[in-house]
């Protein structure tokens, strides 16, 4: 048995075939900050290209990558049309409080709860932040985990990259 | 290939970590593989000053891959793990390695069906949460079948059953859930564009586990007759309107004797509301709790941190600075009151304690007490009575206020004041109260666009002193310094040292460094560490204790 799972494992993960960017995962319910339930089919950006960060309300470099993308986003929406949804990973025990966080820091992105880290999960999130761009055409084109002041710069070139595609 | 075969596990590690550092998401049979991997180690030796222990092994380490398959609305996944041995922090039963969590899953607009390992939880989860948390060595994940049916859009009804996993077994008792949830802006047409937005839910679980013979402690010759059903319902709202919101939920459990309640026969409850206002640039909060014999776990003999099938959130704040934290609030379940209040606010560029680019700040406080008790009987009889609106003892109170301001183009200041009562018997200790005052500066200076400095200063002044005999390694004064060098976000280090300078013992000097690239991050540390969250090089986890060499690997694919 053990082998078969070994061999099993080796074969899905040795065979290099060609690198395929991954879809977004289309089904998983995530809550709405008015505690409505959607399907992540749902985040959106009319073919242009969307940042997805995974954060915490407890998590100091989340909080910074957040507040510091805040004072550039009116410019990159512009210049790339992109948006950023902001996935809370609180649990119950911080939950309730995203809202007035979100609200308290004036962040003007769309964020969503993942109490129950069914999406965190699907996107093999580990750390916060982790942060993804997804083209127009919905699939993963570059995530990164941690992040440090400055490094808003190379997301935007990234950004910029993936609204050339369109 | 022989000589990899009769070690698997280092094939299979082997294989995990180089395959999935060099392939993105594969194609195969039309769906995709994706997964991430974590490795974590430490090569310890055993300093009785910071509770590490001595350990046989020179080599502990925590591994672990998750695979993912997905296409379409279909997926499978398992889960490998490793601990060999388990690192500090994390219970020796862990010890081992092997498929620990499996599921098939589909996910569709209307239905969704997990059979094997999954996660869930009814509302708040005060009734049903099963979670993991990796770095905590929880998994209270439930084996067996969960189904989700949204029959309309504004309705969701959740139904399942299983079994908890317990280290690398499952646990007897069968867990059984309900769970309905209505958006009534979805489903009442007049509601649908009302600034007025309510969602309500209610669930029901029931646990049941095999009769055991338990003493009647007063006449050993009798048994107690226990409930092989135990029972817990829970009803819930979320309100909104405008700026502002309301949530309220209350569960209440049947009789439930366990070793965590000492075998009484009371019915337990739990009711926690929170309310809030909050505009941009302006958030206050107020959360209220009371906790009365809320303790649900799948095992009655079981106690300890496994085996919760509930979870009742802490309401304190979770802070993320080391003194800060260094007294963190754990819910008891058993009994608890507790009022927390937030409030953030954001002070406008521009304005004369603005300057130039604002100033944020963040008041937070909370109290938690005891509920109070009046004792009738022990085990085998309804226990105690309790008044519901008089407090107890003082179990924890904080205040703190911060204050973060940018005083240039590249500089960011965030100083913080935080007061704190500790309690020590909600960690089993019978002792004085700890106050605490701490103060915290933390300095970030973007030199130029790739190289960023953070300095941090931690003071934190206690009237707790050292006793051999509790050796509470926490006590006394500590003051804290660290510096962290970041190199765009790829490469960090970072040197920190807290030292307890009057009443206490301790002097925890820390050297990491780390390296990030996409989503796989590298770091190896040396030094002595406390246990605890820990926020260095950009990202924010939990780490065990430890004294030496430690490194962690983490990447997803």
């Amino acid at each position: 048995m053990k082998k078969l799972i070994l061999t099993l494992a080796c074969i899905a993960l040795s065979g290099i075939a060609l690198a395929q960017n991954a879809q977004l995962p289309q089904n998983i319910t995530i809550k709405a900050l008015d505690g409505t339930s959607v399907q992540t089919s749902a985040i959106q950006n009319d073919g242009k290209p969307i940042i997805i960060s995974f954060w915490a309300t407890w998590c100091k470099p989340c909080n910074r990558e957040l507040n510091t993308i805040k004072e550039v986003y009116e410019e990159w929406q512009e210049e790339t049309g992109v948006k950023l949804v902001a996935i809370s990973i609180d649990d119950a025990r911080s939950a309730a409080r995203v809202k007035p966080h979100v609200d308290g820091n004036g962040w003007e992105y769309e964020v969503y709860l993942d109490q129950n880290q069914d999406f965190k999960r699907a996107m093999n999130v580990v750390n916060v932040p982790h942060t993804f761009v997804v083209n127009g055409k919905g699939e993963i084109v570059w995530q990164h985990t941690s992040f440090v002041e400055g490094s808003e710069e190379e997301l935007l070139e990234v950004v910029k990259k993936a609204a050339a595609e369109e | 290939m022989n000589l990899l075969y009769k070690s698997p596990r280092l094939l299979l590690l082997l294989t995990l970590v180089l395959g999935g550092t060099t392939i993105h998401a594969q194609g195969i049979m039309g769906g995709r593989v994706t997964g991430n991997i974590q490795l974590d180690g430490q090569i310890s030796s055993a300093d009785s000053i910071i509770g590490a222990q001595d350990v046989p092994e020179w080599l502990l380490m925590n591994a672990r891959a998750d695979i993912l398959y997905t296409n379409g609305g279909f997926s499978a996944g398992l889960r490998f793990e490793a601990y060999q041995n388990p690192m500090l922090g994390f219970d020796n039963r862990y010890k081992g390695e092997g498929i620990a969590n499996y599921f098939v899953s589909y996910q569709g607009e209307k239905l969704s069906v997990t059979a094997g390992n999954f996660y869930e939880q009814f509302g708040s989860g005060m009734i049903l949460r099963a979670y993991e948390d990796r770095y905590l060595g929880i998994d209270n994940s439930l084996r067996g079948l969960n189904v989700t049916l949204r029959p309309f859009n504004g309705v969701t009804i959740k139904a399942l059953a299983g079994k908890q996993r317990y280290f690398w077994n499952y646990a007897d008792g069968m867990v059984r859930g309900i769970d309905g949830e209505v958006n009534l802006n979805s489903i009442v047409k007049c509601m649908a564009e009302s600034r007025f937005r309510a969602t309500l839910g209610a669930g029901f679980v029931s646990k049941y586990e095999d009769d055991q013979t338990i003493a009647f402690p007063d006449n050993p010759s009798y048994r107690l007759n226990l409930p092989l059903n135990v029972g817990a319902g829970a009803v819930r709202m979320d309100l909104a309107y405008g700026n502002w919101g309301l949530q309220a939920e209350y569960a209440h459990k049947g009789q439930d004797p366990s070793v965590m309640n000492n075998f009484i026969y009371r019915d337990g409850e739990a009711l926690m509301v929170n309310a809030t206002y909050s505009q941009k640039g302006f958030s206050a909060n107020v959360q209220a709790k009371r906790v009365d014999n809320m303790s649900f776990k799948s095992v009655r003999s079981e106690s300890g941190e496994m085996l919760y099938i509930n979870y009742i959130p802490a309401i304190t704040k979770q802070h993320t600075y080391a003194f800060l934290s260094m007294y963190p609030y754990a819910t008891q379940t058993t009994g608890e009151m507790g009022l927390q209040g937030d409030v953030m606010y954001k002070i406008k560029k521009e304005t004369l304690l603005g300057g130039k680019y604002g100033t944020d700040i963040h008041i937070n406080g909370s109290i938690i007490t005891s509920i109070d008790t009046n004792n009738i009987g022990g085990a085998g009889t309804l226990g105690y009575e309790s008044d519901w609106f008089k407090t107890g003892d003082l179990y924890y109170a904080d205040a703190s206020l911060e204050v973060a301001k940018k005083l240039s183009k590249a500089v960011k200041l965030t100083c913080t004041y935080g007061y704190q009562v500790f309690n020590p018997v909600v960690e089993g200790h019978n002792g004085p109260l700890h106050h605490n005052h701490i103060v915290v500066g933390d300095l970030t200076w973007k030199v130029n666009k790739k190289n960023v400095l953070r300095f941090e200063a931690e003071w934190m002044g206690s009237d707790s002193q050292y006793d051999p005999n509790v050796d509470d390694k926490r006590c006394g004064d500590w003051i804290m310094g660290l510096v962290e060098y970041n190199f765009t976000s790829a490469w960090f280090v970072s040197v920190s040292d807290q030292y307890a300078y009057r009443d206490g013992v301790g002097n925890y000097y820390n050297v990491s460094v780390g390296y990030n690239h996409g989503a796989t991050r590298l770091q190896l540390g040396y030094g002595k560490q406390r246990e605890g969250l820990l926020c260095i090089g950009g990202v924010c986890r939990q780490v065990p204790a430890s004294n030496g060499l430690t490194f962690s690997l983490t990447t997803s694919f």
